[in-house]
């Protein structure tokens, strides 16, 4: 009987993985970001693979009111250069911790992304020439107004998490605290709520606080040229580099870069003082990009449920199996993803996997294998105690009628152990989907990582996080009474 | 003959629950399994289809030596029928399911033919009106007719009943005993585990009484319930009739 066990779980095995590699890689095909470039030319040009990460307007953003392509003022300088050079322009979307793990694999061949040519980072990538030196300033509440790095002794310091303020603002003399936090509009708000004096950011972006948020005021710091300025970077020993600083040379000298300045940095203006702390108008034309979320967030939740669902049935069927090695892996299995965080886990699979074994791992295939492997670990112990709670005569029964194991399991126990288990099923996936907010982190498009975006693009948070609150929750809401009609049809039999 | 079997034993652990049977069945035979509870009736059922595995003897039944470790289990089990005390219908299935179930799946008959084998079935114990009807719905003896009737869809050679009437209100047991007894004459070879001693006598051609593991008689109803050959069997009857 052993032998018929063994073949029927590999032969599971074989089913799960195909259902695994089919629908995941076709959804991992479509999900590439950024834009490409004009497709219209005569001959076949090589493609170059910028990669940037679009949260740091002008510089760079996602353009969510329209078509929701990348784009700013790094863009306009890498499309000038290509087209110069006669490369066609891939665009990668990336979370900025990843972009110089991403030059290093190998996955893209530039990196353009308001990125300073630091000493630290110049000993892992190659760099060009600087092509623009922000200055720093101050933003502070306008009643306190401070303006120089003195001002700021005994006060809370904030900065960008990973940007070249954070080292002036660690180097801040006296200051009693330096707050690094992720996103532009967090020091916003930082500074709103009193809990950090001020922040220091670079001009463009303090413009655009100051232009979208009344009672906000800024001020430059002298301009220090010696932190290298915003370069491209490149793979160390990239062969592109000698052409794009001539190219670079060449806009400088016939007013390319100033021009493109121009269209980019904004201009001070009066912020609207009436805007109130909640206002949903800022959320005007971001809403269909937004919603566009859902269907990648639900695209998600439904193959890591499917995914955890088969893993955890066969992984089930191993825990009550008489094969002691089985036994062994499934117990294994579960006590490791069972204690170790899931965003570890995510965070692992998708670096570690291109750097591994070659393979460039889409972010979307990444996140289902994460959670779908971690939701397997809980559903093992849920669907074994669902198999145990069925009445062994059950099992009997089909035995004495020569019914054979797999089938045995498949349309006697299975079902039943289904029904037994449905509300805590109904909780994993009501889990799943508002832990899949997590995926953001690895740069996936989902409802989470769009309002991440809008908040970068509007430097406000409270309306854009309402709403996607009120997305999830409906979400959830419907799940929820989809599960009762399903529960009320499998109970029919009672 | 039908069913060898040859000084069957069963253990679990140190304990001894049968201790060496050995007996033949003849086709069509009609056997009644009686003695009192822990006497190992149940077991010595269960084995001959395997739901209990023997520690040592052999069975043989027709041509297949059962207890033999090349033995195709799944195929022999389709040959013999099993009727539980507690029924064990499906609960997700509706009765007609639960009866097409295995000779579709296992057999590979026509979901057609099945659905029309079936019906007959239902007809013969009664229950035609309830195909379309969830377990949930039926009472006990209804539940183990259908149960009988699921068995006798894959065509079984021989027959078991582990005490198919123990669990239902005794204003049930007719309508199942009479199902049986129908059975019984149509030439089905049949072993019953019963506490029913007016139906034994009447149906069986064979009573076995089992006591503390071994078969101490094997003999025809009238001589068993007018004059036992043991003291133990006599013992048995005083304190049952």
């Amino acid at each position: 009987m052993n032998k018929h066990r063994l073949l029927y779980v590999s032969m599971l095995t074989l089913v799960l993985l195909m259902a695994l590699f089919g629908p995941v890689g076709s959804i991992a095909a479509q999900e590439v970001t950024g834009q490409a470039a004009e497709q219209t030319s005569e001959q076949p040009k090589k493609t170059l693979i910028m990669g940037t990460s679009p949260d740091y307007p002008p510089y760079e953003s996602v353009d969510a009111k329209n078509s929701g392509e990348i784009i700013g003022l790094d863009i306009d300088i890498a499309n000038y250069i290509l087209g110069e050079l006669g490369y066609e322009l891939k665009i990668q979307s990336m979370d900025f911790s990843g972009l110089i793990a991403a030059l290093q694999s190998g996955r893209v061949d530039f990196v353009m992304s308001g990125m300073s040519a630091t000493e630290e980072r110049k000993q892992s990538v190659d760099f060009s020439e600087p092509y623009y030196f922000a200055r720093n300033t101050i933003v502070s509440k306008a009643e306190f107004g401070y303006e120089t790095l003195e001002d700021l002794k005994g006060k809370v310091v904030g900065a960008q998490l990973g940007s070249i303020q954070e080292a002036v603002a660690n180097e801040v003399e006296g200051a009693t605290e330096v707050r690094k936090l992720n996103k532009i509009a967090d020091l916003i708000q930082e500074i709103n709520s009193n809990r950090i004096d001020a922040a220091i950011v670079e001009d463009a972006v303090a413009i655009e606080m100051t232009n979208t948020s009344a009672g906000l005021a800024m001020n430059f710091l002298p301009a220090d040229e010696a932190d290298g300025g915003y370069a491209i970077a490149f793979p160390k020993n990239s062969p592109y580099v000698a052409e794009f600083n001539q190219v670079i040379a060449q806009m400088e000298e016939n007013g390319k870069l100033d021009e493109l300045m121009q269209k980019w940095f904004p201009e001070a203006k009066e912020a609207d003082a009436s805007r109130g702390i909640i206002d949903f108008s800022v959320l005007e034309g971001y809403v269909p990009y937004i919603l566009k979320g859902i269907g990648v967030t639900l695209l998600f939740t439904l193959v890591s449920a499917l995914l955890g669902l088969i893993l955890g049935s066969i992984l089930s069927l191993f825990k009550i199996s008489s094969i002691k090695p089985l036994k062994w892996f499934a117990t294994a299995y579960t006590s490791v993803f069972r204690g170790t965080p899931l965003l570890v886990q995510l965070t692992l699979i998708y670096y570690a996997t291109p750097q591994l074994t070659g393979y460039d791992i889409p972010a979307l295939l990444a996140a289902g294998l994460a959670f779908g492997l971690n939701s397997a670990a809980y559903l093992s112990e849920t669907i074994r105690a669902g198999i145990m709670a069925v009445d062994k005569g059950q099992q009997e029964a089909a035995m004495a009628l020569g019914i054979p194991y797999s089938k045995m399991m498949v349309s006697i126990i299975f079902p039943q152990a289904l029904r037994n288990i449905l509300p805590a099923l109904v909780n994993e996936v009501v889990a799943l989907i508002k832990e899949s907010s997590l995926v953001s982190v690895i740069g996936v498009a989902d409802l989470m990582r769009r309002a991440d975006v809008v908040r970068a693009d509007t430097f406000r948070s409270f309306e854009v996080l309402l709403l996607v609150a009120a997305i999830y929750y409906v979400l959830v809401l419907i799940l929820t009474s989809l599960a009762r009609a399903l529960e009320r049809r499998l109970r029919r039999g009672d | 003959m039908v069913i060898n079997v040859q000084n069957l034993t069963k253990a679990y652990g140190k304990h001894q629950v049968l201790k060496g049977i050995s007996t033949t069945v003849a086709k069509g035979e009609v056997v009644a399994i009686i003695g009192p509870s822990g006497s190992g009736k149940s077991t010595f059922l269960r084995c001959l289809n395997l739901l209990e595995v023997p520690t040592s003897g052999s069975i043989v039944i027709g041509n297949d030596e059962i207890t033999s470790p090349k033995a195709d289990i799944a195929r022999i089990r389709q040959h013999i029928g099993m009727v539980f005390q507690h029924f064990h219908l499906f609960p997700h299935m509706t009765v007609l399911q639960n009866i097409t179930f295995a000779p579709t799946t296992v057999k590979g008959v026509s979901l057609e033919q099945a659905n029309k084998k079936a019906m007959e079935l239902l007809e013969k114990v009664g229950l035609k009106d309830k195909a379309n009807v969830y377990p949930s719905k039926l009472s006990g003896g209804q539940k183990q007719r259908v149960a009988i009737a699921r068995s006798l869809a894959m065509e079984p050679d021989i027959m078991l009943f582990d005490e198919p009437t123990s669990a239902l209100d005794p204003e049930m047991v007719k309508e199942v005993l009479n199902v049986i007894k129908d059975l019984a004459q149509s030439g089905m070879t049949m072993l019953i585990v019963t506490h029913e001693m007016k139906f034994a006598r009447e149906a069986a051609d064979t009573i076995y009484f089992l006591d503390q593991g071994q078969l101490i008689e094997a003999t025809p109803p009238q001589q068993f319930f007018s004059k036992p050959s043991s003291e133990r069997a006599a013992r048995f009857l005083e304190q049952v009739l």
